[in-house]
């Protein structure tokens, strides 16, 4: 069939060739893309109707194993909170009849700083983000000058001290210790174990498995090292000078003789359950001009200000003595 | 316009109309058809490339809603975790050291399941590894319960045990603290009545007659009654293999098979038996073996806290 093709013009009654212009083929140039997509769309629809592409069947199926994923999670969550539930209150009632004090609340336990969420109410608005973080740092610089403040009169003095003033006060705590779970009971009127009364507590007690290894506080020579069968059993005294003595009572065994120079962090003995005491414990107290004094201030070395407030707090709780 | 178009044909060279056959028609329409469908997927190509299909991005729209869920749950998740990281350190740091039993190691805590690969049904998802992790989490938080839940049950029993002996043992002055010791535990050369060496198996503590004696640990009373030398005399069995002796007394307030909790009134001291003034004779043994009493109190009491002490025990239900 041949290529030109005519048109019969019926004003001058000739056939005419057929030629496009470029408006002609532009316009019908137009006119397929248009009508291209149209149909496009049309057959999408019906296909989209009848058959996914294989991207939607493949988050079709993503969808359906993270709902199923989601709902396993959730009701385990469930149940593993009921259950966590229980075992918080079981972690109160033995720390009740075992300390003989109330239960430091779950939300000091956690820190103090970035337990639970206490800017829920802040969460929701779309500048949530920048007001929580900044309420969050808010917080954190609050407690560190409320803990900053206290000790500062102590800082000041210190400072002005020598060097091996501050390497021999006590400063550290006698047991290693990440977390202050093992402060059982601090400084001041405490229940008796076996007594049931409240007697003045002179020192702090920290629990402890037997034979855990205890630190010199801070340096110092041993004054003192006692084997006893009654009070204190088996315990030590470092003479730090200045005035400063501490002693650890109630250890299994000695690392360290009397007389012996000792430096902070030296292992001087092991935790154990001699003498008068209800229970394997360190007995630690702190001496100034054979006055006792509350050994909760004197950690100021290695703790954050965030657990320092805590150990405040647990060392403040009126629970019982272990001797 | 008209619609006719005309071709010239040129074995005859006449005008002809165009007329197509059916066959070109079903070709030509075939091939409209064919090209409109390779149109249709070319613009599907492009068009999804670019903004994706719109069920696509529903698609898509409902992953982020479930992520955002997933995140939810994920904060519940670690609360628990913060949770259960409390009580463990609480368990290992406070009640297992007091009572004297051993930790539990953290890797039989946190028990990891190696070797067989579980989360298998859970590749080759864009999520996979998000999936993978909470399912991991929350399979760990369930193992720590549990170990957790069966720590504790042990722990309980052991605490209750461990009350029960504190409050058995004989652990207090049987009379009042201000009292002088007399002899203690030792071999005496010359005995203060018979005058010859003999050995002192408990600790004397000079009273004046008729002072309140009481009991220093819960237990029973097995003997109370006259007994030789240590004259009207009480024994106690405070159970775990101790006994404790009150001996020379004047008067016995307690009868035999009797229970008896710490701080009870026993009876008042006297000069009973073979004796040589009103004094106490306090005598501790462990599986029958005699044990120095200065071992198992201390004098670190006033007067006043004393009979506060005793009071505030007799005021206390007995442990059973």
């Amino acid at each position: 069939m041949p290529k030109t093709k005519y048109k019969f013009n019926p004003d001058s009654l000739s056939f005419d060739k057929i030629r496009l212009g470029a408006r002609d083929v532009l316009l019908r140039t137009l006119a397929y893309i248009v009508g291209s997509v149209i149909i496009a769309v049309i057959y999408s629809f019906i296909l989209a109707l009848f058959i996914d592409s294989p991207k939607e069947k493949a988050l079709k199926r993503e969808i359906a194993q993270l709902t199923l994923q989601y709902e396993l999670i959730n009701r385990e969550m469930g149940d593993l909170e009921k259950v966590l539930g229980h075992l918080q209150e079981t972690d109160d009632n033995l720390y009740r009849t075992i300390f003989g004090a109330e239960p430091i609340p779950a939300t000091l336990r956690q820190g103090g700083v970035g337990g639970v969420n206490r800017y829920t109410e802040l969460e929701g608005y779309s500048n949530s983000k920048i007001v929580v973080g900044t309420t969050k740092r808010l917080d954190v610089i609050r407690k560190k000058l409320y803990i900053q403040s206290k000790s500062f009169d102590d800082l000041i003095t210190l400072a002005l001290e020598k060097e091996d003033m501050l390497r021999s006060i006590p400063a550290i705590l006698p047991i290693s210790t990440k977390d202050l779970t093992r402060i059982a009971s601090g400084y001041g009127l405490r229940i008796h174990p076996v007594y049931k009364i409240t007697k003045f507590h002179t020192g702090m007690d920290f629990t402890a498995p037997m034979g855990t290894e205890i630190y010199a506080s801070g340096d110092g020579t041993i004054s003192g090292v006692f084997s006893n069968r009654r009070g204190m059993g088996n315990y030590i005294i470092i003479d730090h000078g200045f005035g400063y003595t501490s002693t650890y009572a109630h250890l299994d065994s000695f690392a360290a003789r009397n007389g012996q120079k000792v430096s902070r962090g030296d292992v001087i003995g092991y935790v154990g359950n001699t003498g008068l005491s209800v229970a394997p414990h360190l007995h630690y107290e702190i001496k100034l001009n054979d006055t006792n004094v509350d050994p909760v201030n004197y950690f100021f070395n290695d703790l954050t200000a965030a657990e320092y407030e805590m150990m405040i707090e647990v060392a403040s709780k009126t629970g019982q003595s272990f001797d | 316009m008209p619609d006719h178009k005309y071709f010239l044909d040129l074995s005859d060279l006449q005008f002809k109309k165009v007329k197509l056959p059916w066959k070109s028609k079903l070709v030509r329409f075939s091939l409209w058809f064919l090209g409109s469908v390779a149109v249709t997927v070319i613009y599907s190509v492009l068009f999804n490339s670019a903004f994706g299909s719109p069920e696509e991005r529903v698609l898509n729209q409902e992953i982020e809603n479930l992520k955002l869920k997933y995140s939810l749950v994920g904060r519940e998740i670690d609360y628990s975790v913060k949770l259960i990281d409390n009580i463990e350190l609480s368990d290992e740091n406070r009640y297992r050291p007091v009572l004297d039993m051993d930790t539990i190691p953290q890797t039989f805590r946190s028990m990891g399941f190696g070797g067989v690969n579980r989360y298998e049904e859970l590749e080759g998802y864009e999520n996979s590894e998000m999936m993978i992790n909470f399912r991991k989490k929350v399979e760990d938080l369930r193992n720590r319960t549990t170990v957790q839940y069966e720590s504790f049950k042990e722990i309980d029993e052991v605490k209750d045990e461990w009350k029960r002996e504190m409050e058995h043992l004989p652990l207090i002055s049987p009379v009042n603290v201000i009292y002088r010791l007399g002899d203690g535990m030792k071999f005496r050369e010359k005995h203060p009545v018979f005058g010859t060496p003999r050995w002192h198996h408990g600790q004397d503590i000079s009273t004046p007659y008729g002072t309140e004696v009481f009991a220093t640990g819960s237990g029973k009373i097995i003997e109370a009654g006259w007994n030789g030398g240590f004259g009207n005399c009480i024994v106690i069995d405070h159970g775990y293999g101790y006994r404790s002796t009150y001996g020379h007394l004047s008067n016995i307030r307690v009868t035999r098979g009797m229970n008896v909790k710490r701080g009870d009134k026993l009876g008042l001291t006297g000069s009973s038996g073979t004796s040589s003034g009103p004094h106490l004779h306090y005598q501790i043994d462990l599986y029958g073996q005699h044990k120095n009493p200065l071992y198992f109190f201390n004098n670190d009491l006033t007067e006043d806290e004393y009979f506060e002490m005793i009071q505030t025990l007799s005021a206390q239900t007995k442990f059973k």
